[in-house]
């Protein structure tokens, strides 16, 4: 298999399952996992320190242009997109929001399948719009693998619905299945 | 679709703009480049890059045009309130007890930052004893601010709630009228505001400015230009002298920068130490 990195999206009503996937996985995790979460852009505080109560790996909100390092958690911070770079670096953008946010889920998931390509694991959260859905798509087409959190777990289904009908995704899963996953990669 | 520009393709688009009109963006983040240039190609009407080359070559695209639309929003009326909370309460009024003290606002896009700082200025009743010079190199978006913005009402609920997070003074609405649908700020707040289209690389070294607002720039470069840049903003600010950056933007990983002391982590404001 030989991942390089694990990208997950959602919105604010996946904040339970990201809790749950991020207390689960251990200090030592091989991978970087790049969280890109719908979130007020206007509250810049609160959510990495929220996520961090029962994680195990440092969760940070990048700087732009900070290099990516396995073992940590990386939050899209309030405001910007984030975006994965040549050179293993982040860098963030401001530029127009993506279906009405800001970090948009689909740019995250463009960047980083383009940079990744076949060693990106991409997976999709409940969530209440379908940005995400063609961001997966391309983790699909750049010969990433690609999950979905079973619709019948999600708060929204949304846009997990969305992403399923974007892309022939590779597993369907629910939350316990997803971590024994993420797991099994370490 | 939105990220089908190959890195072969945008470096077509980046020699033909540097061939023709001299616009070197080579050093430019190429994520944000590509998106940049599929919206100019869809701006321009062309659907293949080698007829963009084409055209680029033939000069039928005008420059000052391709300027404009190639520049990225890099902020909105009091993007971050609490930043501007932090101008208005401390480094404001300190900055105006020195003589003569004066700001660069570096970096201008769209006119929203110069904007917002002039409120705040003149909420403090500060606007007449600070100099403010603003960089922008697009003439047409220079023009543009002039005229008071010419905004997407959207920007202005954007602009008001911000406005209300960092506790304005008035109705932020007092600010601008709406004319053809679009939002006209006023423009009796950028009197005595010096502008010029000097793009940042092309700035000599002077070392007079009190203050240098940069935010959400450097986010646009890569690692050389980053720090190149670091070099030239910082050999333009006095010793003392504050260097503003975007919340989420460090000068940790520049060299040159590491000589800068972070004095407001939140907010990302640098002092220069020694020269």
């Amino acid at each position: 298999m030989d991942y390089k990195a694990v990208i997950i999206g959602g919105s604010a009503g996946s904040f339970q399952v990201v809790t749950k996937i991020v207390s689960s996985l251990p200090a030592n995790y091989p991978l970087p996992v790049i969280l890109c979460l719908h979130r007020l852009k206007h509250v810049r505080s609160g959510f990495v320190e929220a996520l961090s109560i029962k994680a195990q790996m440092p969760i940070v909100e990048p700087n732009d242009k900070e290099p990516i390092k396995s073992g940590k958690i990386y939050l899209a911070p309030a405001n910007y997109h984030l975006y994965v770079e040549l050179g293993n670096r982040f860098s963030l953008s401001t530029e127009d929001a993506v279906n009405h946010s800001r970090p948009s889920i689909d740019l995250s998931f463009f960047s980083a399948s383009y940079n990744y390509k076949r060693k990106l694991v991409g997976i999709i959260l409940s969530g209440a719009n379908k940005d995400g859905a063609l961001g997966l798509k391309s983790v699909k087409d750049n010969g990433g693998l690609t999950i979905v959190q079973d619709p019948n777990e999600c708060q929204v289904p949304t846009m997990t619905l969305a992403s399923m009908n974007a892309t022939n995704v590779d597993h369907v899963f629910s939350t316990n299945k997803i971590i024994n996953f993420l797991l099994s990669l370490a | 679709m939105i990220d089908s520009l190959g890195i072969v393709d945008t470096k077509k688009m980046i020699a033909a703009i540097q061939e023709s009109y001299g616009l070197d963006l080579s050093d430019y983040n190429l994520t944000t480049l590509r998106h940049r240039f599929l919206y100019i190609l869809s701006y321009f009407n062309i659907v293949l890059v080698d007829e963009f080359v084409n055209q680029v070559k033939r000069n039928n695209i005008d420059y000052e045009e391709l300027l404009e639309q190639l520049m990225i929003e890099n902020t909105e009326l009091f993007r971050d309130p609490s930043f501007w909370r932090e101008m208005k309460e401390k480094y404001l009024p300190e900055l105006s007890h020195s003589t003569g003290a004066k700001i660069w606002l570096a970096g201008e896009s769209s006119g929203e930052e110069i904007f917002s700082l002039m409120v705040v200025l003149s909420e403090l009743g500060l606007s007449n004893s600070i100099k403010i010079l603003v960089s922008c190199p697009s003439k047409n978006r220079i023009a543009k601010i002039k005229a008071g913005g010419l905004y997407d009402l959207k920007k202005m609920e954007i602009g008001e709630a911000n406005y209300t997070r960092l506790s304005g003074k008035f109705e932020f609405s007092s600010y601008y009228k709406i004319v053809d649908n679009k939002a006209v700020l006023d423009t009796s707040l950028l009197t005595g505001v010096e502008f010029d289209t000097l793009n940042i690389s092309q700035v000599e070294s002077n070392k007079s400015y009190r203050m240098i607002i940069f935010r959400n720039m450097m986010i646009q470069y890569n690692l050389p230009l980053y720090e190149k840049v670091t070099r030239k903003l910082m050999s333009n600010l006095t010793v003392g002298g504050h260097l503003i950056l975007g919340n989420m933007e460090s000068l940790e990983y520049s060299e040159v920068g590491k000589k800068m002391q972070l004095v407001n982590q939140d907010e990302r404001i640098y002092r220069k130490r020694v020269d």
